[in-house]
């Protein structure tokens, strides 16, 4: 039951997941949540490599600095998130279209 | 035994948890459904050994980016808004059965490939004797100063980057507060 | 003399050069312009008396000067189309140009009198210069195609001068009318020089001289007719139109509205002598022809015709221009009957007697003002008595008067009278040549007549006109005024041109080149003429005039004793009766005019009929006006319009504006499907399309672009063949 297939098969669903997550939803903070799916999924993905295939922990300090990178990256997206909210009163993703041709 | 129940509940855990993510209508119902899907991530950590990584997952996500997330939510004015729905309506010019079928696509595209990519793997692997498990913080702690002392001194810098950048962008407009 | 360009391009040239700077000075510097004009054509003279007693002297009637260029060669193979122009002189061009400038030179003299008052005084000056140059070239011209050319110049001036005073009322019609009559015949002229250059291959009169005797000419028809008797005919046509023969007559006299020296100049010494000259020039053509009974009857009637009508003018100027037309006829006259030489004589003397006629009338016209209509006066009935008031141009009017008339010593008798006799003999030798005969007795009988009435009207009598009498001033000799008179009517004696008598030879006076008219000018052998060689314009030193042997006077003018006895009798015979017939002619207006014992009334009154078409000048130009103008060309021009608005322009034109509206609706089809829809719109469309595509790809939402990205990504991981 515990083998590589199976957290392969969990990463992928957390990835799958977070895509639709980043597709569908209009909030950018759920945006954010789906991000972090991905980030997580990766990190999995990493610590299962280094239990199952080779047992140098390279892995886990991958998905450690996975997460690092993660919890700065959600705080600074956070706060554009909140400067955005506090220019445009709206936190739409449509309404982020300003890049529009 | 024990492992794969822990696995199993840890799996099922993770699983709900994001799929009711990707579904929920209302953010907080998403962020506290995400805060379940990192712990089951966690006690995923934990079944193989990871025990660090377990710790250290529950402390930065569950217990920091989720509550960020939360208080940007209460900073944004979160559950009032009425687009939190799941829907892909009002992509460039398209109907709203035609997103459905472009996310839906996407999706099937997505997951093809990573099966692709995951079978190559599986058709490669051999299994082998698993190693006892044994306590990873030393281990981790000693490569971390020396045969990836960069990537920590980096990391570092960048921790505190998105720190004072963070404080910088969020900063309250002159004249207000 | 050596004779290159430089001896004889000057008498051309000066004139021409006068007339050049004079047309640009003319309006400020009037004096100098007259002065360049007189100047130049005294140069003239003197080259030409140079050629002359070089050619005098040299006394050779085969003695000739010919140099040539070639204009243009334009031959393809067998075709031969080359154009040379050049100089030809014998004894008679070298005459006619002692006699053109001669005559020419105290013509523009007398006119620094005579034009003085005109407004347009320089001006006159500018279309004389023009005119002697073009008619000195005209005597040089050796071929017929510069004939022609100068011909026309010639034509184009007198249209000027007679249109001179534009402000009288008559003067533009009667300029047009001289061009438009001169024009009739020149197209004949033209046709004439055409068809001969189709035979003979070359225009030059000795190249057609050559041809003649070869017998090219012979077996050839044109239009069923002999084409010698076509182009020589045709050729005769331009100096009936030129030298106003009849039927060709009408411009003449009504070009007396031009300034009287150009009546003396154009219309009674040189232009309409041209006519003759070309005649002269073609005769060998046209005794080829055998056209010369025409010629004569056509000389006859004119000269007959116009001096009946000449018996009722009375404008002093309207009886000259009808005398003239009389003595051009005399001169074709002669052509007609073979005397050669003594048509020419005619031409050269009518030319300086006639000069000096028009100049004194100018003179008397001149002096006769009218202080209320502040007119010159013109009409001999305003006139009388004359001689006391100018009694210098009397002098000249009467030394000139006798020799038109014919009396014996003076110039005109003897060419009359050589003319006269050859008509008796070929009367003699064929019975037809009694009509031009007849004719030219009955003409010299009513020259007399007339040209003597004029003198007794003008000149004698109590004077009609008191008050015009009264204002005349009486005249004085003047060096412009009186002495051109004076030299001209000096040559009015016969001495001059032959040495005797009759010209016949009877009474000679001293040395035996007293007859040089007769010896040196002879009719062109066109045998001798076969056999010949131009020279180039310049290069070549003449021939040695030695080569030319001297000419003798043969009294029997080569015809055998008998047939020159026989001719000898018939002109002593036709001297008596000219001599007598011109003794009653002076008789005769002596008595109607001076002593007025018979009453010219009681003619007129029997022949009232006849004297009312008289006055109409033989209905002529009713003739030509109503009857062939209105009649024939005006509805000619009218159908020939029609044709060209009503048809040509209507339906081939506009039908051309159909059809391009068919292309127009063709292009414009074309265009608005093909060129506007198919590239331009859809150029449009296809950058609309893409721009679809674009604007999609750049909504500017975030999602679209992660769709995007994962897609990218995802087709190049299915590249990767893992």
């Amino acid at each position: 039951m515990v083998s590589l297939t199976s957290y392969l098969f969990i990463s992928f669903v957390l990835f799958v997941a977070g895509i639709a997550v980043m597709i569908a939803r209009k909030n950018i903070i759920a945006i954010m949540l789906g991000i972090e799916l991905i980030l997580n999924s990766a990190a999995l993905n990493f610590a299962a490599y280094t239990r199952f295939v080779n047992n140098n922990l390279d892995g886990h300090l991958m998905s450690l600095f996975i997460i690092v990178i993660a919890a700065a990256e959600a705080a600074v997206g956070l706060a554009i998130v909140i400067r955005f909210f506090q220019i445009r009163e709206t936190i739409h993703i449509d309404d982020a279209s300003q890049l529009q041709a | 035994m024990f492992e794969n129940i822990l696995f199993l509940l840890s799996a099922t855990l993770t699983i709900v948890g994001v799929v009711g993510v990707v579904f929920s209508s209302n953010l907080m119902h998403a962020c506290t459904l995400l805060l379940a899907s990192l712990f089951g991530i966690s006690g995923l950590y934990a079944v193989i050994g990871a025990d660090f990584l377990a710790a250290a997952q529950l402390v930065i996500y569950a217990g920091g980016v989720v509550i960020l997330m939360l208080f940007a939510v209460m900073l944004t004015g979160g559950t009032a808004n009425n687009n939190n729905k799941f829907g892909i309506d009002k992509i460039a010019g398209m109907g709203s059965i035609k997103t459905y079928i472009i996310a839906g696509f996407t999706v099937i595209v997505t997951s093809l490939t990573v099966l692709k990519i995951i079978a190559n793997y599986i058709k490669s692997y051999e299994a082998h004797k698993l190693p006892e498990f044994e306590s990873t913080v030393e281990k981790i702690g000693t490569l971390l100063v020396t045969d990836h002392v960069i990537s920590f001194e980096i990391s570092s810098i960048l921790l505190l980057g998105a720190l004072v950048g963070a404080a910088v962008i969020a900063r309250p407009k002159k004249g207000q507060e | 003399m050596e004779y290159t360009i430089s001896q004889v391009a000057p008498i051309v040239l000066l004139p021409f050069f006068a007339f050049v700077i004079n047309a640009f000075i003319v309006k400020h510097f009037t004096k100098t312009a007259v002065a360049i004009s007189c100047v130049s054509i005294l140069g003239s003279f003197f080259f030409a008396t140079r050629v002359f007693f070089d050619f005098l002297n040299t006394y050779s009637s085969g003695y000739y000067i010919h140099k040539t260029f070639t204009w243009f060669d334009i031959s393809y193979g067998a075709f031969p189309f080359k154009l040379d122009m050049g100089i030809y002189i014998d004894n008679m061009a070298a005459t006619m140009l002692f006699m053109v400038t001669g005559v020419a030179s105290l013509i523009h003299i007398f006119s620094t009198y005579y034009m003085r008052d005109d407004k347009r005084y320089g001006r006159f000056f500018v279309y004389m210069s023009l005119f002697t140059s073009a008619m000195l070239a005209l005597v040089l011209s050796e071929n017929l195609i510069s004939v022609f050319i100068f011909w026309e110049l010639m034509g184009f001036c007198s249209y000027s001068l007679i249109g001179f005073y534009y402000e009288k009322e008559g003067a533009g019609n009667a300029s047009m009318k001289a061009f438009m009559t001169t024009r009739v015949g020149d197209v004949f002229f033209l046709l004439g020089i055409l068809s001969v250059w189709s035979v003979v291959g070359s225009v030059s009169f000795v190249d057609i001289y050559a041809a003649i005797g070869a017998g090219k000419f012979n077996g050839l028809y044109a239009l069923g007719i002999p084409l010698a008797t076509f182009a020589g005919f045709s050729i005769f046509m331009g100096t009936i139109g030129k030298s106003a023969q009849f039927p060709l007559q009408v411009w003449l006299p009504d070009a007396m509205y031009g300034p009287t020296p150009c009546s003396a100049l154009i219309h009674a010494a040189t232009m309409v002598a041209a006519g003759v000259y070309l005649s002269l020039r073609c005769y060998p053509l046209m005794e080829a022809g055998h056209l010369t009974m025409a010629i004569a009857y056509i000389g006859g009637i004119t000269a007959f015709g116009a001096a009946t009508i000449a018996l009722v003018q009375t404008d002093i100027k309207a009886v000259l221009a009808y005398s003239t037309i009389s003595q051009l006829g005399y001169m074709v006259l002669g052509v007609g009957v073979g005397s050669y030489n003594a048509a020419f004589m005619h031409l050269i003397t009518h030319a300086v007697f006639k000069a000096c006629l028009f100049l004194s009338a100018g003179s008397v016209i001149h002096s006769l003002h009218d202080h209320h209509t502040h007119a010159h006066v013109q009409e001999m009935p305003r006139m009388g008595g004359l001689r006391h008031k100018m009694p210098l141009t009397f002098i000249a009017m009467l030394l000139c008067t006798f020799a038109i008339a014919g009396i014996p010593l003076f110039s005109g008798f003897v060419s009359k009278d050589r003319i006269l006799g050859d008509a008796l003999v070929a009367a003699t030798h064929s019975k037809w040549y009694w009509g031009p005969a007849i004719l030219g007795f009955a003409g010299a009988f009513l020259t007399a007549f007339y040209m003597f009435r004029m003198m007794f009207l003008t000149f004698f009598g109590e004077p009609r006109d008191k008050e015009l009498y009264d204002h005349t001033e009486k005249e004085t000799l003047s060096w412009n005024r009186n002495l051109p008179l004076l030299i001209l009517a000096l040559f009015t004696l016969g001495v001059f041109f032959s040495g005797s008598f009759t010209g016949q030879g009877i009474i000679k006076v001293a040395g035996k080149k007293y007859e040089w008219f007769q010896t040196l000018i002879v009719k062109p052998d066109t045998k001798s003429f076969m056999s010949y060689r131009k020279q180039d314009f310049q290069f070549e030193p003449n021939r040695d005039p030695q080569q030319f042997e001297m000419s003798h006077y043969d009294p029997d003018h080569g015809l055998s004793e008998d047939e020159a006895h026989h001719v000898h009798h018939i002109h002593h015979i036709g001297a008596l009766v000219s001599i007598v017939i011109a003794a009653a002619g002076v008789f005769l207006a002596f008595m109607m005019y001076v002593r007025r014992t018979w009453n010219p009334g009681f003619w007129v009154s029997l022949l009232s009929p006849w004297y009312r078409s008289l006055q109409n000048k033989y209905y002529f130009d009713d003739l030509y006006i109503k009857g062939l103008i209105q009649k024939v060309l005006l509805p000619l021009n009218n159908l020939l319009a029609f044709i060209d608005m009503g048809l040509y322009d209507r339906y081939i034109i506009d039908g051309q504006e159909y059809v391009n509206r068919v292309f127009f609706t063709a292009a414009k089809w074309f265009d608005n499907l093909v060129v506007d829809t198919a590239l331009v719109d859809g150029n449009g469309a296809a950058i609309r399309f893409f721009n679809v595509i674009l604007r999609t790809i750049q909504s500017g939402k975030i999602q679209f672009y992660f769709i995007m990205i994962i897609l990218v990504l995802t087709g190049y991981i299915w590249n990767l063949n893992i």
